[in-house]
């Protein structure tokens, strides 16, 4: 079953008369259960693609469709709703939040999806269970290791069990060791609980994980 | 709940220390300066409060109850003709000098009566019986004067204006808006000091009214038959006496700038921390919305932290403005902060604390969250 579907999409930035195409017809589709793995160069639009199947940035042209629900000429309120019920979002840079516990940091992210205590206590602490980080509940951001700072990302990824998990260069701020144990953990848990997970990465590690490999180029997916 | 607001407001103390200084400091400087304004316009009216006179007679024009102009005393008997009117006794209020044991003189108002106790004045004495006054060259003077007068003790003997008088007690807390040190004495003796001045005339007449008497008919039919004073009732009076200080001396004026000043100190503060607190924690508020908050939760998130640098602000200046009414005693100054006034104060702040963070709302309302896929 098809969960993530991106059809001719297009994005061109304007700065002045200059316009930039970063993205040029580009389509594909995440199945349920699926790990897919978009590989390219910097600058090759892939983060942009990321941000708009995250709805987070509208195309230019193009459609996007989240769990069969069409976004075309959806407002930002409603790009807000969509990210609260379908997607989970991993990021390079791990953004937690510096001032709350592995466990806060969880549990914010299931009371934005309207759960609330004391289940959102629960779940965020079975989520920290799940990721490897249950004797760490209770330490900030700034004691936790960088592999530990994103098992608590992944774990908030998956707060509120959304369909479609996006993860950007989830391993570029880790060493090669952790970063496939982050993978793998990664795989592992979007595999059980049949998430379709989308990671964007320079990292050849990524293969290894991946039902399939998308290349970009110029903000083209030739063999989507 | 997670109160990211709070933890995020705590997480930079030192932060949180400045707007909350900022906040308590204004609160304190607006509590004190008004609780001193408060003060000092309850002492500009304090004696025609404490009087149980419902009307006050007096001369044409005269602006507020320190500054007394005289009349013909036989007036009197046409207020007490007036149907409505109870009871009708001439007051003079005058200043008289009283020479202090070491050869200086100070001034005091005298405040003269035939029938002390039929009008409430002095309303607290501390020492002494007021019948004493009718009973010779007797004198009260409020014990708040021996910051003035030096020390005194009731038995002993001062001058006032060359003549001996005996001080046969002490009233308590009776004050003046010019600080001026109060004292009673026996009408017939007050004019008889001064009989130039004095001699068959008053400065006021107290009227106190029947029961069921209607006060503006009964002020009107006297201002009817005296034709040349004015006639105000116990409010009316006590508010004009208060207005004069206000208005003649640009002490409203001072208070309200130092309140606009307090609260303009306060809204920069908080305004400009919020501000910058907002800049450095951007990535958090675009994380927020990149998993799905709105803007409505992070305009949540900065009205937390308005409200809570306001809570705290507040108390903290609350509790240093109250720590000022005993210094403030001590310089014979009253602090008063009445619970409505208190409150008005916190909501106050509340608004000014949140409309501080607005410049952080219009920030937070254009975030972007695609920022957190930036490196």
């Amino acid at each position: 079953m098809v969960v993530l579907k991106g059809e001719d999409l297009a994005k061109t930035y304007r700065e002045g008369r200059v316009e930039t195409p970063v993205l040029q017809g580009v389509s594909l589709e995440l199945r349920r259960g699926e790990i897919v793995a978009l590989e390219g160069p910097s600058g090759s639009g892939k983060t942009t693609l990321l941000q708009i199947l995250g709805c987070i940035l509208t195309p230019s042209s193009g459609r996007v469709e989240v769990e069969g629900r069409p976004l075309h000429g959806a407002g930002p309120r409603e790009l807000a709703a969509v990210r609260r019920a379908s997607l989970g979002f991993v990021f390079q840079q791990f953004n937690l939040f510096p001032s709350l516990t592995a466990q806060q940091n969880v549990e914010y992210a299931l009371n934005l999806k309207g759960v609330r205590d004391p289940g959102a206590r629960e779940q965020a602490r079975a989520l920290l269970e799940e990721v490897g980080l249950g004797d760490r509940r209770d330490y900030l951001p700034r004691d936790l290791s960088g592999g530990q700072k994103q098992r608590v990302a992944i774990a908030r990824s998956l707060a509120g069990k959304p369909a479609i998990l996006l993860a950007d260069e989830p391993t570029a701020n880790l060493d090669s060791r952790v970063g496939t144990q982050v993978l793998q953990l990664f795989r592992d848990l979007a595999k059980r609980e049949q998430r379709a997970l989308l990671i964007v990465t320079h990292d050849p590690n990524v293969r290894s994980v991946a039902d399939r490999v998308l290349q970009i180029r110029d903000g083209r997916i030739p063999d989507a | 709940m997670v109160d990211l607001g709070f933890r995020m407001l705590l997480h930079d103390r030192t932060r949180f220390t400045i707007t909350v200084s900022g906040v308590a400091f204004a609160v304190c400087l607006v509590l004190a300066q008004v609780g001193l304004f408060n003060g000092l316009m309850d002492n500009a009216a304090l004696t025609i409060r404490k009087s149980s006179a419902d009307l006050w007679v007096t001369s044409r024009n005269t602006a507020n109850v320190d500054f007394p102009q005289t009349f013909p005393e036989n007036r009197v008997d046409r207020v007490r003709s007036v149907p409505g009117v109870a009871r009708a006794d001439n007051l003079i209020v005058a200043y008289l000098n009283l020479a202090l044991p070491s050869g200086a003189q100070e001034s005091t108002i005298a405040y003269a009566l035939k029938d002390f106790k039929a009008w409430n004045l002095p309303w607290a004495m501390k020492e002494g019986q007021v019948e004493d006054l009718r009973r010779g060259r007797n004198l009260i003077i409020d014990d708040k004067a021996q910051r003035r007068f030096g020390a005194f003790r009731t038995g002993e003997y001062r001058e006032v204006l060359e003549t001996r008088m005996k001080i046969v007690g002490q009233s308590t807390g009776a004050l003046s808006f010019t600080t001026t040190p109060i004292s009673f004495l026996d009408y017939d003796l007050a004019q008889s000091l001064q009989p130039t001045l004095l001699g068959g005339r008053t400065t006021y007449t107290l009227v106190k009214l029947a029961p069921g008497a209607d006060p503006q008919a009964v002020k009107a039919e006297i201002q009817r038959r005296l034709p040349y004073n004015d006639v105000h009732t116990r409010d009316a009076w006590a508010a004009k006496s208060e207005s004069y200080w206000i208005v003649n001396t640009g002490l409203g004026m001072n208070a309200y700038l130092t309140v606009f000043l307090g609260c303009l100190v306060a809204l920069v503060v908080v305004a400009q921390t919020l501000y910058t607190s907002t800049m450095e924690h951007l990535r958090e508020f675009g994380t927020v919305k990149a998993i799905g908050g709105s803007n409505w939760d992070i305009y949540a998130i900065l009205a937390r932290q308005a409200s809570l640098a306001a809570a705290v602000g507040f108390v903290l200046g609350a509790g240093m403005a109250y720590a000022l009414v005993p210094l403030a005693a001590r310089a014979d100054l009253k602090l008063l902060m009445p619970l409505p006034f208190v409150a008005v104060t916190a909501l106050g702040t509340l608004a000014l604390c949140l409309g501080a963070a607005m410049l952080s709302f219009r920030k937070v309302a254009g975030i972007d969250p695609g920022l957190v896929f930036r490196s």
